[in-house]
């Protein structure tokens, strides 16, 4: 196991992207706190997931640094690359799960790479114990293609944990789902929040989620960061783009704010 | 009731069924108006364009390879003005509307079949069939009778490339009289063999479209049906053709 | 004409990328037995059907050519030299891209449709040395038997349409082809197959590689895959028969 990293997990300094003429990122700096969920919030098309593709290395920025637990991951090497993204889990959208493997190898695969230390009894533990973790247990067998979008997310966020990592990334992780499988989906991140203790960061643009599991928001618009602080900051936040974001769903009152209906 | 074995060949009657029935609706429409003759000729246009290349830069090495390991018989038997009239006869015969047809199965019925199997998983089929549009006449059709035209034209192209290997091969390389190549060239090959070559390739050609269309139109699965649909069109018409080939070739005996 | 030499030059940092990632992470064993097992079986039903056909073809058209010549008994030689040396390693390997390369470039184009090779990449193993290296070494370990097997089904369909088909002798068909066809010449097949097999392996890789995400990307990926190796096996054909037969 790598040092524990007391800085910031995630540090973007002046972080900047092209796509052709297109400015996708546009000098964007943000210092991720530890043990916290942050939320990354937005319109479609603004830039998120282009941000985390960055994080975890798999887009080099033009200009500026990408500090992943003190590597900066856009000028690092591929070995070095790798050594922190060990140390990371991330839940893909439509979880990017194997076709070609049952639920339990897919699940088990990190550790089948990276964990020569760990026997193969070891490994069929972890994995239950992850499906427990997610509510799915004892479904090691079953294939990936049975699964509804729902448990494919469960699934993935317990093959995203499975090694134990010090962050998890999740993008979009109510995307596709219908109102109450969302809602499980997002009583599961706070779940895992409480009990593993670790840096989330949270790609959404689903309001009602970043406000019931985030600790921290970063509101990018138009490759531009417009809003970072506490929940209770950016909701009441003067900028026009935030405040119309948060209209539809959120209505603040007086010192607090509140989800009506909820 | 059926026995586990006599499941798959149930499968595949059901699936020679289907396929039956798409080549009828077909064919049933290639004689019905509306005929839609300026999307035919694009079709032509396009796959004749897509397809010129491979089969070209097949048919010229194999025309080389074959006169190569011919020259080499003929040696034998000191007979090497045989040679270019049997190697018009093979590359007419054989070589070039197989070597043509598997490179058009391969470009020409495998983008087929993966422009109407994405179009089928985009629903863009189903939004043609829901603004009354015929998607078989429109879509499908079309494709079917460009490759019966451009496959024949495809071949003869490809068979003058393989001679022309051949030539290359032989005079150039292999240092063989020029006059006595030209002349013997045509020794052999009778108008016969070139209509021969001109009706398999038609016949070949509406197998192609009708297979790779037929995989395409009926993809199902996502992303991977589309996959799935150009690689059964690849395999399924290539051995059609080889098993047409054999047939009609004994024909000629 | 700059598309391609861009596209050359994509394909070499592919190949140099690839070799450097097996060298490094290795390729397990065990994934490697189980896609050379795969490749073999789902190309052998083809490959044998396709090879019947080129056997009994080359002797059909052996006895058309060779009536002029009064040479009929000589189709044996035909048969062998044009058979055994080109026809057969040649469309086998057609075949094998047509089903194992399709398949390989379809896969990995799906795979890259739903993020699972950037997944592969953000758990730390490395897309080419997974993907590629088994299917690489797999495809290297049955391209032989494959051959060989395709060779001895186009003499085999050779000899029976010559027997029973043209009613011709044959003892002295397949006399003649054991008499021309040199221990030489099986070792050159067997290489050509083995340049088929990487040539087919690393063109329907890149191919998914490089495909645009969604169903489009995937059709395009394996039609490419499909027509790029046929090609180019046609070409390494020609310079493998001039190196060693010119």
């Amino acid at each position: 196991m790598a040092d524990p990293f007391n800085g910031p997990p995630v540090e973007l300094i002046n972080v900047e992207k092209r796509f052709g003429s297109l400015t996708v990122l546009n000098n964007v700096s943000l210092q991720i706190p530890p043990g916290q969920t942050t939320a990354i919030i937005g319109p479609s098309g603004t830039g998120k997931s282009v941000l985390l593709k960055h994080i975890v290395g798999l887009i080099a920025p033009d200009a500026g640094e990408v500090r992943v637990f003190g590597t900066d991951m856009g000028r690092a090497s591929e070995a070095e690359r790798y050594r922190v993204r060990k140390r990371l889990g991330m839940l893909f959208q439509d979880g990017a799960l194997f076709d070609s493997m049952p639920v339990g190898e897919n699940i088990e695969f990190p550790l089948l790479q990276h964990r020569r230390d760990m026997t193969a009894a070891q490994r069929r533990d972890r994995v239950a114990e992850v499906l427990q973790m997610v509510e799915l247990p004892g479904i090691e067998q079953r294939a990936v293609a049975s699964l509804s979008g729902g448990q494919r997310k469960r699934v993935g966020l317990a093959r995203a944990i499975v090694h134990s990592p010090e962050m998890v990334l999740f993008d979009e992780p109510n995307s596709g789902l219908d109102p109450m499988t969302s809602d499980a989906i997002d009583q599961l991140i706070g779940h895992l929040k409480q009990t593993l203790g670790i840096t989330f960061i949270v790609i959404t643009h689903d309001i009602v989620s970043t406000v019931q599991i985030a600790d921290r928001v970063a509101m990018l618009y138009q490759g531009k960061l417009v809003a970072w602080g506490t929940v209770q900051e950016v909701v009441r936040s003067e900028n026009e783009v935030v405040r119309r974001f948060f209209a539809r769903n959120v209505q603040v009152e007086g010192e607090g704010w509140r989800l009506p209906g909820v | 009731m059926t026995t586990p074995l006599l499941q798959p060949g149930l499968n595949l009657l059901a699936r020679l069924g289907a396929f039956g029935i798409f080549s009828g609706q077909l064919i049933w429409r290639t004689f019905t108006p509306p005929w839609n003759i300026r999307e035919v000729s694009r079709q032509i246009l396009r796959v004749s364009l897509r397809c010129t290349g491979p089969v070209l830069s097949t048919t010229f090495p194999f025309g080389m390879v074959i006169t190569l390991q011919g020259l080499q018989i003929f040696d034998l038997f000191g007979a090497q003005r045989m040679l270019p009239s049997l190697i018009t006869t093979a590359v007419v015969r054989e070589i070039s509307p197989l070597l043509a047809s598997v490179l058009i199965a391969a470009q020409g019925g495998s983008s087929y079949a993966a422009e109407l199997g994405a179009m089928r998983i985009k629903e863009e089929l189903d939004a043609t069939e829901v603004m009354a549009v015929d998607g078989l006449r429109w879509h499908v059709l079309p494709r079917v009778l460009a490759l019966i035209v451009a496959c024949p034209a495809l071949q003869i192209l490809g068979a003058t490339a393989g001679i022309a290997g051949g030539y290359v091969m032989a005079v150039w390389l292999q240092g063989e009289p020029s006059g006595t190549f030209i002349a013997n060239l045509w020794n052999f090959t009778s108008p016969l063999d070139l209509a021969a070559g001109v009706v398999k390739t038609t016949v070949f050609g509406g197998l192609i479209g009708l297979i790779a269309c037929y995989h395409g139109f009926y993809a199902t699965g996502g992303a991977a049906g589309v996959g799935r649909a150009v690689n059964d069109t690849v395999v399924h018409s290539v051995l059609t053709v080889f098993v047409c080939n054999y047939l009609l070739s004994s024909m000629f005996i | 004409m700059i598309t391609l030499i861009r596209a050359i030059g994509q394909f070499g940092l592919f190949f140099g990328s690839l070799v450097g990632a097996m060298l490094r992470y290795g390729v397990p064993l065990r994934r490697i037995t189980e896609e050379s097992y795969r490749i073999g079986i789902q190309s052998l039903p083809v490959l044998l059907t396709i090879n019947i056909f080129i056997g009994s073809i080359l002797t059909i058209q052996g006895y058309i050519s060779f009536g002029p010549l009064g040479a009929r008994h000589l189709i044996g030689m035909f048969v062998a030299l044009a058979g055994v040396r080109e026809a057969a390693p040649l469309l086998a390997a057609t075949m094998i891209a047509a089903k194992a390369g399709t398949e390989m470039a379809s896969q990995i184009a799906v795979m890259n449709t739903r993020e699972q090779i950037d997944a592969l990449e953000v758990m730390a193993v490395n897309p080419y040395a997974f993907l590629v290296g088994p299917r690489l070494l797999g495809i290297l370990l049955v391209m032989p038997a494959l051959t060989t097997l395709a060779i001895l089904t186009t003499v085999a369909s050779g000899w029976a349409v010559a027997t029973f088909q043209l009613g011709l002798d044959g003892q002295q068909f397949l006399a003649l082809v054991a008499q021309t066809v040199t221990g030489r010449d099986l070792l050159i097949s067997e290489c050509k197959a083995l340049g088929f097999g990487t040539l087919i392996c690393l063109v329907s890789t890149w191919c998914g590689f490089r495909a645009p995400r969604g169903p489009e990307g995937v059709g395009q990926a394996t039609n490419a895959a499909v027509v790029i190796s046929s090609i180019l096996c046609v070409s390494l054909n020609f310079l493998i028969t001039q190196v060693f037969y010119g």
